[in-house]
Order: structure tokens, then C-alpha cells, then sequence
């Protein structure tokens, strides 16, 4: 830890915008009649709202800001809307969209950690990022620290931002918000591993510049931020343990002697607006593709336990398809053999698992051939198996498990039609690994005695996997309500989060309850209160708070 | 080859940025240029070097020889016209109007050579009123129908005894089959797909075309050896003025083939007819792409096509669906198409489909997306739902043409 | 039964591109891969086998091309070829389709001189030429069937269903032959399984240079060469049309009317 480091954090003022010169929208008819696209997310829950600001930069942001605070309008940050919890959904007041604020800002070479970095504007999309870093399109950036960018062209070897939470048009401040995870994570962690600076604009109209490594809560757990006006927030940081052995994106972040940048992210919108985010790239390894089909879930659980601990094979991810799954999938692929687009699945594969290795000829067969003891001790074989390392290979590989919750979406949508209240019910719990395998069992016996049509996919590495429930009328869905909650309370049983991946937002409010006692759900409130004493951004996220 | 002149050199680097493929570089050492295994000799170092420092020495065929070869030749490939009876491709009349052309600056003969079997070749006349100034044909039953053999043969003992300084096929099928065979038994240079064909300062014929799916275009000359050899893109060059008081000469040839010099037979014909498969002949074509989200929907595209007197085509994803069938698919996998219009309908224009249809004189797109790639090529882009703009679009089409 | 198949390594065409203001090729990014029509090919001789369990079908395949040209046979070898051979050599770069032909020729007959069938993709998505194959079938002196799509195996005889402007063909030929395919047989493109990788490295991948070939100097590469490229461009940048939004469909419809008329597209 930092001899010098502090918990005491000044805001700063920047330059003032006449706020009559920010692009804004104002009226709820024009707004859902011309831009109804801001009043969802993919969640599709829909919102309402009676202003809609397009901010340029960070000192528009702000005059936005003391514009709400003088009138005391509540807002919901949007920025790419791919949330899947209705994060940004406007409950009422106001949508603060940082589409427009979308620049690459920066660039540079850590000499200590030997790694590069980037700065960007809120609302870049991790596409825009990586189309950026892999061509090296970064001329005319500011290099912040000297010579970075020559440096960086003369690289041989391609270079990016690992984190994939499968939706590429998601913004690099959204997945700070959120802590987005993917598949990636398995090998590479969270968002909250690569977030080297970001700054947030508070409530009371100022900046924080919040580097990683700077400031660390007291030994008492506490931050003081000190404002110009010379007047402290005293922030007091939770005394639960966040669950940090297992994926988890529930709620606000706590550890003792916590670094400040943690308590922001994650913390979906509640405590200010990001507007400028630093991030780590690294060297892109070549990967080879495979899946390995099995006769039964048991034989696929086996075989992720084996390849987990193997000291020569090293995955960068390990997914999973249930046996529900590729019956889905053998549906399509009978109808339509081009969407999936892949060969026949197996006919007796009961599972499936997708990893991907890093792939040089020196050591593939070596790796191969250690896989291939391991599939032999799973009553399967490297015959059914398929795998690829060309770029076209990928983007097949990479469809391939997404066609999945895609098709999940599809059969929802063709019921709706006829139910218009259903919907799936997806899950995003995790355990820790020595309970998996139970939590699978119990997933399977609690669906298949109540009946309901299911899939199970997901990150298995992580022991995370995605449960989806496809109602077909409304007393399955009913139902499945019910049985989510069950789900939801024995991942707590198990020490495991009711979120891993995708955060609480709107809709799952009543899960952060099944995860936190009300008292330590206040403590989040009460550091809410202190940022954001007037409750103008993103209220109703996470939890529910008096004075919304 | 390129030689350096290293007195000259002075290791500017001009040569290495100017170079399209990366085969030249300066040494960091000794800072002279060096050029590397993927040079082509297409002389841009050489043009762009200041200092001479750059030549390129190329084989030479005496001026004798090759003057001995003149005159441009056409073949005047036949089809079935719907019935048993063969008429002249439209490519050759495309080609005539090409050579007319080129011989502002040539001043050579213009043929054509038409194979077929007795008595079923076609009315010749009309290659002299777009401005054939000799016919060349040979009757034989061995020449019913294309075969490579046959036609090989039979143009390949013309060409010798005749010696044109240019002969011309049109990629069609057929000319793409026959080119080429013809090009490796007389041992000539050929350029496939042209979509342009100029004169230099040398009296030789450049040949343009595309490459890379369109990305990059080429200009190649054949200098060491006669005939200059091409096939050019049907569609692409315009149909001259016919002038009906031309005339020319007829001049009969002979050959000598057996059965056994074909060893390839027609057992079995499938053609359908020409306006609904075509696409490559057709002035204006309605895409139906993916959009257009079922099979009954291409219903409304053939109402469109009809109305406006063009054909329908699909891209990839209709074929594979089983919607729409292979011949009438664009794109890389499918056909080459350069219709007068070319009016895409849900099509996103994913960059395998583009390649089959960019160059288009006018292109039309009509999609929900706003971003969709095919907006970058279109003349007219109309961002909406095609379910409600083609009814309107016809409605409206329908009034106009009544008056 | 022995087949050849022939393959070229391209650059992923639709990613290269002329940058217009510096005339140079764009190489960044472009990945090389496989030809999808020598793959499609490749797909025909495995079809032949499937389909012919009686008969020994060995199929080989041949490229010729730079050393990293290796991967794509190796992906051939993958997809269930035999064997793989290179033709790699400095002296066979800057070949134009007749010079290819010749080397292909010569290494084909010392190679494999008792082919009975050759296979290639219709053409290279590079070059686009589509002339290699006829070439070739001449210098063999075998008979050639362009655009194919099927092929049946008779004894000593090919029947191919081949694929013409408005329809099809089917054509019977004898072997010795050779057949350039324009549409793969399966209808998703296969994958190798993680055994077909381990196995396809086992698989023999030979380099044959050009002293091996024993061919002339002056015929390969480009003194070997009847064409000469005398220069590269970017075909011309088309100017952004006109988008218009599409919300009011008759209003729409009405300025599609106008643009028709203006450009004289409707005036039967």
C-alpha cells in the first residue's frame, strides 16, 4: 500500500458552459413519439421521461448537472442502453445521454507495469475501442506519457481490450458502471481489473479525478471528500463483506481500506456521471476454438474440473450447453441449418463444452493430446469435437454461442404474441466451486418436477452458468417466478451471488433483499445520501430509497 | 527486372512508400533500395524515383514479329434464343462498339468468328451494321454446341493463319473456358474480366480490370507475344449505332476435327428461361435480402421487377433459406452483376454481397437500418420499412406509366 | 483413384483495399486464408470419397506459393486430404497465370503423374482471373469442364453437372480430367474435429523448390511471364448518394419516383 496514500479526495470546478447551448430535448410526447429508443434498455422495460440531454463534454455534463440540481429533476444515465437490468431506464425526469461525449482522449506506456493504456470519453463503444487498438488507428491522440504512441506502432503484434461481455456495442463507461464480465473473465476477471483512472461528476457540480492507487479508505472506512466551497462528505464505506470469491455484481462494492475507484464501479449510475475512463490493453494471443461434445452433464462437469487444474492446458474460457440447450439448438439446425451454421451437432451429445487455448503449432498437438486423456476419462472422445483458428472460424464459434439466448429470445417473442405479459426468466447466480455441482442438481430436479421448458448455458468456468425459463403461458410463468426466487435463496445459502454478471438495476431489487439485510442495505443508502443528497441520478438502481 | 543503380540511389524511401505490394525497400545498412521476391514490375518505384536510380528491364520481341500480327478480332459467341435456334451473344455486339473504338487509334481490321453447325448459323449482317468489317465461320456438326475441344481448335487454326494483333472474348461462361485454353496452346499472354481497354503511346493494348472483389483495379499489357488476349465483362461496354448500310465480307474456313478430338459430350440440357434466371443480361434488378423476412413476402419484390420491367435477384441468405434459387443469387459466391439499376431491398450490403453488385450504374437501397453498409453505395437510399413504401411505390408507379 | 486438388493462399479480399490518397495496398488487419472455391473443391473430392466407399479416393493437394501459403494445405489436410505438397521457390514469385500453369504442369507430372482427376476452385478471389485451370488442363493435355457443381464417378468416366448462364449442363468426359467448381456440395462449411488437427499434423507437407522441379528458369516466375501489370489504382470513390428517411412511406415513394425519372430509369 501507498505510504502516501490518503482517503481524503478534492473535488474540482472546471469551466462553465452556458447551459442554453447544450443540445437538449424537452416535452415526454416528443420524446417517445422521436426518441423511444431512450426510454428502454434491453431489458425492455419501458420508462418515461420530460428531458432528454445530449452533452458534448465533460463541462456540458456539469452545467446539465447544476441545471437538475437547481430544479431538482431527477436523471437516468444512458449511454449505450445494452443493459439487460433496466439500469437505464428513466423512471421520470430526466435521460442524460453521454452518447454524443464518444473520443478516444489518450494514450500511453506504463514503464512500471511494462503495459499501455488508453483514454477514452464515456460514451465509446468497446467496438469503437478495439477497432481502434487491433488497426492502431491512434494518430492525432495525445500521448500521455512520451513517445507511447511510435512505440505502440512499431509493436508487431496486435493489441486489446480484453473485456467481451458478448454485446461489443456496449459504452467503456457502461461496463464501468455495471463491472461487465463475459466469458473473458475466466482468464482476464472483471471491468474492475482493467480500470486504471475515471472521473465522475458528482451532484454538486464537480469533478473527482480518481486514479487507481490513490486513495484508500481510512482504517475506520472512510473517505472525505473535500469540495471547493471547502465543506467535506463523509463517506462511510459498508462493513459487509462484499463476496469477492465468486463472480459478483450485487451491489455497492466494500473491503476494508478500500481503494476510492472500487466504490464507483459497479455501482450502476447511483453516485455520478463517468466522464473520462483509463483502461489497460494487452497483447492479443492467437486462440484455437473447440467444443467437445458429452454423453451427460455429469461427464462435462468432470471434464471442467480436469481441465481446470490441468498445469499444461490453459483455457482462456470454459462455457457450457446443457443438454436442454442443444436440443434448442438441433431444433433450429433441422430448420435452418445457415443460421447456426455450424455442422450437426452430435445426436447423443447430452452436453457441450466451448473453450478457447492459445494456439501455436509448437503446441497444439501437445496440448490436444493432454485434452485427449482427459476426454477419455469422460466417456468421450476428440472425434466429436469440433474446433478452428482462422478469423472466419471464429466469428462462426463466436455465433454459435450466441444463437442461443438469441433463439431463447425468439421463442419468447413468437408466445408474447399470444400471452403478451411473458417473458423469460433468466438467471445470473453463481456459487462457489465446491457447491456447483449441487447447485446444477438442485436447478434440474426443481424444472423437471415443475415441468417448465429451460436451458442452462454459461460461463462454467466461473461455476456461473445462466439459467433461462421459457414460460409458454402465464401460469408457467407464475411459476417460474417462484422458482427463481427459491434459486435465488439457495445461491445464498451457498455463499454465492444473486447477480454475477449482469447487476440489480430495476428488476431485480427483490434479489439484492434475498442478498443483503436491510441494514446493510442502508449503509448503501447512507453513502448514496452523502454523493447525491438530493437522489438526482439513476434512483430506483440497486435499491429502493426514500425521496425518489 | 528492376535493377537499381546504387550510384544513384540516395535512399529517400519514395520508391518504398509508393510501392502497392511492399517489394521495395531501403536497407537500413547501407540505405539503398533492394527490392524484394514480391515485386511485379508494374513500374510506380520507377515513376515515382527522382534520382534514375530505378530501371526496369524487360524481355523484348523484335518489332518485325510482332508487326507481322494485325487486325481485332471478336468471337462471336452463339446461344439458344428460348427455341432450337442459335442467335449472337450480346456481349459481341458490346465488343464491336469497343473495337470501333480502339481503332480511332489503331486503324486495324475488325472480325468476327462465328462456329455453329451447318445451316443454323444465324443472320450475320447485323456484326457488319455494328461494324464488323469481316466474318470468319466455319460450319461443322462437330460445332453444334460449345465444347472447348472443338472451339480450341477450330479458333486457334484461325488465329494462326490469320495472326490478329487482338482477339476478344466475352467473360461469359463459355469465353471464360475457352480463353484461357486457347491462350496456353499458342502459348500467349491473356487478361481476364476487363472493364476497360485503351491504346498506349506503343500501339498495345491495355487492358484494365478489376481485382482483390473490385478493391483494386489493374491495367496489364501482353507485350511479348500476339495475339493480345482478353475476355471482357459482359454488360459493361455500351451497344454501338447501327448503321444498316454497312457491309462486309464473309469468308468461310475449314477445320479438321474427328469425333474423338471432343472428349467432352452434352448429355443432358437444363435451360430455363431467360428472363427469370439471367440476371447478368438484365438492365434492372430488384434484390430481395434478408429484410424481407419470409418466402410469400417476394411476392411484393416480383411485383416491383414486373412493374418496372427488370428481374429479381436475391443475395446469399434467400438461397440458403431455400427461398430463392442459385442463379439468381449476387454476390462473391454468386453472380457479378452490373445492371443500369440495381434496387436492394432489405439487404444490409455485407461487403460478399457488394462485390457482386458495386458497380451498378444507379443503386437503390432500401432498408430499416440506418447504418447498413449498403447505404455507403447507393445513388438513392430511402431508410424505412419496405412493406410500406414498395405499395406506395407501386401504386404510384402504376399512375404515372397509365398516362 | 487419385485426386488433385489445387489451392492458392489468398489475402481475405474484401478486406484489401487501395489507399486512395497514397495509391499503396492497405495490408493491415487482412488475414490470409484458404480460397473459398478451392476449398469448395476440396469439399468436391471429399464428397467423391463419401460417396464411393468401394473405391480408394487418395487426394492430394498442391499449391504453389510463398512458405506461410503452408497453412492452407495444412487446413486441407484437416478437411481430409492425404497429402500436401508447396511449391515454393523466390524464382517462382511475380508468375503470371501462364507461368503458374507451367510450374503446376511440371510438378503435377512429376509429382503425381497418375492422377485421374483434377480439382480446382473456379477462381482465386485476388487475382479473379479464373484462367490457371484451362491452362493447365491444356499443358496436361486433358480434357477441362469449367463450373461445376456435382460430379458423379463411373468407372472411367466423370459425368459433371455444370452450372451455365441460364441453367445446367451435365457433361460426361473420361478421365484423366480436370473440373474447376464454382459452389461447395455441403451446405455449411465443415470443421475440422480437434482429432482431424492432431492427425493432419502427421500428415506429410512437403516444400518442392524449384531446382527440384528441374523446369527452366526462363519459364518461371516473372521471366516466365506473358503479362505485365503496369499499374495498380483505386477504382474511382463513388459520392455518398442520397439517404432520405422513410417514415412517411408515400412521401418516400414520391422522391424514389423523381430520382427514377431523373435518371431516366422509368420511360417505357
Amino acid at each position: 500500500m501507498n505510504i502516501v496514500s490518503s482517503n481524503i479526495i478534492y473535488s474540482e470546478k472546471i469551466n462553465f458552459v452556458p447551459f442554453n447551448e447544450i443540445r437538449k430535448i424537452q416535452g415526454s410526447q416528443i420524446i417517445s413519439l422521436d426518441y423511444p429508443a431512450y426510454l428502454v434498455d434491453e431489458s425492455k422495460l419501458e420508462g418515461t421521461a420530460d428531458w432528454l440531454f445530449f452533452p458534448k463534454s465533460e463541462a456540458e455534463v456539469i452545467s446539465i448537472i447544476d441545471f437538475l440540481r437547481e430544479e431538482k429533476i431527477p436523471t437516468y444515465i444512458s449511454a449505450a442502453r445494452t443493459g439487460i437490468v433496466g439500469s437505464s431506464v428513466p423512471k421520470c425526469g430526466s435521460i442524460f445521454s453521454v452518447e454524443k461525449i464518444d473520443k478516444m482522449l489518450g494514450f500511453g506506456f506504463d514503464d512500471n507495469s511494462g503495459k499501455y493504456f488508453c483514454r477514452f470519453e464515456p460514451g465509446i463503444t468497446l467496438k469503437g475501442i478495439n477497432d481502434k487498438i487491433l488497426k492502431k488507428e491512434i494518430d492525432n491522440i495525445k500521448e500521455l506519457t512520451p513517445n507511447a504512441i511510435s512505440r505502440f506502432k512499431e509493436e508487431k503484434k496486435s493489441y486489446y481490450y480484453p473485456m467481451d461481455p458478448t454485446e461489443m456495442s456496449a459504452s467503456i463507461s457502461g461496463t464501468v458502471a455495471t463491472n461487465a464480465s463475459g466469458a473473458g473473465t475466466f482468464k482476464y476477471g472483471a471491468t474492475r481489473d482493467w480500470v486504471k483512472k475515471i472521473r465522475v461528476a458528482l451532484a454538486n457540480g464537480e469533478i473527482l479525478d480518481i486514479p487507481r492507487g490513490k486513495y484508500f479508505a481510512s482504517d475506520d472506512g472512510a473517505f472525505v471528500v473535500k469540495q471547493t466551497n471547502g465543506t467535506e462528505l463523509i463517506l462511510k464505506i459498508p462493513s459487509y463483506e462484499f463476496n469477492t470469491e465468486v463472480k459478483n455484481a450485487a451491489g455497492i462494492y466494500s473491503k476494508p481500506n478500500m481503494d476510492f475507484i472500487d466504490l464507483f464501479i459497479g455501482s450502476e449510475g447511483l453516485f455520478g456521471v463517468i466522464t473520462e475512463v483509463e483502461i489497460w490493453i494487452i497483447e492479443k494471443t492467437p486462440l484455437i476454438s473447440n467444443v467437445l461434445f458429452f454423453n451427460s452433464e455429469g461427464d462435462a462437469l468432470d471434464f471442467v474440473i480436469s481441465i481446470r487444474d490441468n498445469q499444461i492446458v490453459k483455457p482462456e474460457f470454459i462455457e457450457y450447453f446443457s443438454g436442454e440447450s442443444l436440443d434448442l439448438l438441433r431444433n433450429v439446425q433441422t430448420k435452418n441449418p445457415a443460421l447456426i451454421n455450424m455442422p450437426h451437432i452430435p445426436i447423443r451429445a447430452r452436453s457441450a463444452i466451448f473453450f478457447d487455448l492459445p494456439y501455436s503449432e509448437g503446441s497444439i498437438v501437445s496440448n490436444f493430446k493432454e485434452i485427449e486423456e482427459m476426454v477419455k476419462l469422460c466417456n468421450t472422445s476428440l472425434d466429436t469435437s469440433w474446433s478452428g483458428y482462422d478469423n472466419r472460424e471464429f466469428a462462426r464459434f463466436k455465433h454459435f454461442r450466441h444463437i442461443l439466448p438469441e433463439t431463447v429470445n425468439s421463442i419468447i417473442a413468437e408466445r408474447k404474441r399470444q400471452y403478451p405479459n411473458l417473458h423469460k426468466l433468466g438467471t445470473d447466480m453463481c456459487v462457489p466451486q465446491e457447491k456447483f455441482g449441487e447447485m446444477m442438481k438442485f436447478y434440474h430436479s426443481v424444472l423437471r418436477e415443475a415441468s417448465l421448458e429451460y436451458v442452462i448455458f454459461g460461463h462454467i468456468g466461473d461455476n456461473h452458468v445462466h439459467l433461462n425459463i421459457l414460460p409458454r403461458n402465464t401460469e408457467e410463468l407464475e411459476l417460474g417466478l417462484k422458482i427463481y426466487k427459491k434459486f435465488a435463496e439457495k445461491a445464498i445459502e451457498y455463499n454465492g451471488s444473486v447477480s454475477a454478471e449482469h447487476g440489480i438495476g430495476k428488476i431485480k431489487l427483490d434479489f439484492l433483499k434475498i442478498m443483503y439485510r436491510e441494514k446493510e442495505i442502508e449503509q448503501m443508502r447512507t453513502i448514496k445520501r452523502a454523493l447525491d443528497p438530493l437522489l438526482l441520478f439513476n434512483s430506483g438502481n440497486i435499491f429502493e430509497i426514500e425521496g425518489e | 527486372m528492376l535493377e537499381i543503380n546504387e550510384k544513384n540511389c540516395i535512399g529517400c524511401k519514395i520508391c518504398e512508400q509508393v510501392c502497392p505490394f511492399g517489394a521495395i525497400i531501403v536497407d537500413p545498412e547501407d540505405k539503398k533500395a533492394k527490392v524484394l521476391d514480391s515485386c511485379t514490375l508494374c513500374g510506380s518505384c520507377v515513376n515515382a524515383c527522382r534520382y534514375d536510380a530505378l530501371v526496369i528491364k524487360r524481355k523484348t520481341t523484335s518489332k518485325e514479329d510482332l508487326e507481322k500480327y494485325s487486325g481485332i478480332m471478336i468471337w462471336g459467341e452463339l446461344e439458344k434464343d428460348g427455341s432450337e435456334n442459335l442467335q449472337i451473344k450480346k456481349v459481341v455486339f458490346e465488343l464491336l462498339g469497343k473495337a470501333q473504338e480502339l481503332n480511332k487509334t489503331l486503324n486495324e481490321p475488325i472480325s468476327v468468328v462465328v462456329l455453329g453447325p451447318p445451316g443454323k448459323i444465324p443472320s450475320i449482317d447485323e456484326l457488319y451494321h455494328y461494324g464488323a468489317e469481316n466474318v470468319y465461320y466455319c460450319e461443322h456438326e462437330l460445332l453444334e454446341s460449345y465444347s472447348t475441344d472443338g472451339f480450341t481448335t477450330a479458333i486457334t487454326t484461325l488465329i494462326i493463319n490469320e495472326k490478329p494483333s487482338i482477339f476478344l472474348y466475352g467473360a461469359t461462361v463459355n469465353g471464360r473456358d475457352l480463353a484461357p485454353r486457347i491462350a496456353a496452346r499458342i502459348a500467349v499472354g491473356l487478361t481476364a474480366d476487363c472493364t476497360a481497354f485503351d491504346i498506349n503511346k506503343e500501339k498495345q493494348l491495355v487492358q484494365t480490370r478489376p481485382a482483390f472483389g473490385g478493391n483494386i483495379m489493374a491495367s496489364i499489357i501482353s507485350p511479348f507475344t500476339r495475339p493480345q488476349m482478353a475476355t471482357a465483362r459482359p454488360n459493361n461496354f455500351p451497344i454501338p449505332k447501327k448503321d444498316v448500310s454497312r457491309k462486309g465480307n464473309l469468308k468461310k474456313f475449314e477445320i479438321k476435327i474427328e469425333k474423338q478430338t471432343i472428349r467432352t459430350k452434352i448429355i443432358e440440357e437444363t435451360i430455363s428461361k431467360v428472363d427469370t434466371i439471367n440476371i447478368e443480361e438484365s438492365d434492372i434488378l430488384v434484390s430481395a435480402g434478408r429484410g424481407i423476412g419470409n418466402k410469400e413476402n417476394l411476392e411484393l419484390v416480383q411485383e416491383l421487377a414486373r412493374e418496372i420491367k427488370g428481374i429479381m435477384s436475391s443475395s446469399r441468405p434467400l438461397v440458403e433459406l431455400g427461398w430463392t434459387s442459385h442463379p439468381i443469387q449476387v454476390g462473391q459466391s454468386g453472380k457479378t452483376v452490373s445492371p443500369k439499376l440495381y434496387i436492394a431491398l432489405g439487404i444490409s450490403g455485407k461487403i460478399q454481397h457488394l462485390v457482386g453488385m458495386k458497380s451498378s450504374d444507379i443503386i437503390i437501397a432500401i432498408n430499416t437500418d440506418p447504418e447498413a453498409p449498403i447505404f455507403k453505395v447507393a445513388d438513392f437510399g430511402i431508410v424505412g420499412d419496405i412493406f410500406e413504401i414498395i405499395p406506395q411505390l407501386l401504386k404510384k408507379l402504376r399512375s404515372y406509366l397509365k398516362k | 483413384m487419385i485426386i488433385v486438388v489445387t489451392i492458392k493462399q489468398v489475402p481475405e479480399a474484401d478486406k484489401v483495399a487501395v489507399n486512395p490518397e497514397t495509391g499503396t495496398l492497405i495490408r493491415e488487419g487482412v488475414d490470409s486464408i484458404l480460397n473459398p472455391f478451392c476449398e469448395y473443391a476440396l469439399d468436391m473430392a471429399i464428397k467423391i470419397r463419401n460417396d464411393n466407399p468401394d473405391i480408394t479416393v487418395e487426394i492430394i493437394t498442391l499449391s504453389m506459393g510463398p512458405p506461410q501459403a503452408k497453412m492452407a494445405l495444412l487446413r486441407c489436410l484437416e478437411l481430409g486430404a492425404d497429402r500436401a505438397y508447396l511449391l515454393s521457390d523466390k524464382d517462382f514469385a511475380g508468375a503470371d497465370v501462364w507461368a503458374t500453369a507451367l510450374t503446376l504442369n511440371e510438378a503435377i507430372r512429376k509429382i503425381v503423374p497418375k492422377f485421374d482427376l483434377i480439382l480446382c476452385g473456379k477462381q482465386a478471389i485476388d487475382g479473379d482471373t479464373a484462367q490457371v485451370p484451362a491452362e493447365l488442363a491444356e499443358t496436361l493435355g486433358i480434357p477441362q469442364i469449367y463450373y461445376g457443381i456435382d460430379i458423379s464417378v463411373e468407372k472411367t468416366k466423370i459425368r459433371v453437372k455444370r452450372e451455365v448462364e441460364n441453367g445446367f449442363q451435365i457433361i460426361e468426359t473420361r478421365m484423366p480430367a480436370l473440373v474447376t467448381i464454382c459452389k461447395g456440395p455441403f451446405n455449411i462449411r465443415r470443421l475440422p474435429s480437434m482429432k482431424n488437427i492432431i492427425e493432419a499434423r502427421k500428415k506429410s507437407l512437403e516444400t518442392i523448390t524449384a531446382e527440384e522441379l528441374d523446369v527452366v528458369n526462363e519459364k518461371l516466375g516473372l521471366n516466365g511471364s506473358y503479362t505485365q501489370v503496369v499499374n495498380i489504382f483505386a477504382p474511382p470513390v463513388k459520392e455518398t448518394g442520397k439517404i432520405i428517411d422513410g417514415t412517411d412511406p408515400g412521401k418516400a415513394a414520391e422522391q424514389m419516383m423523381a430520382f427514377l425519372k431523373e435518371k431516366k430509369l422509368i420511360n417505357f
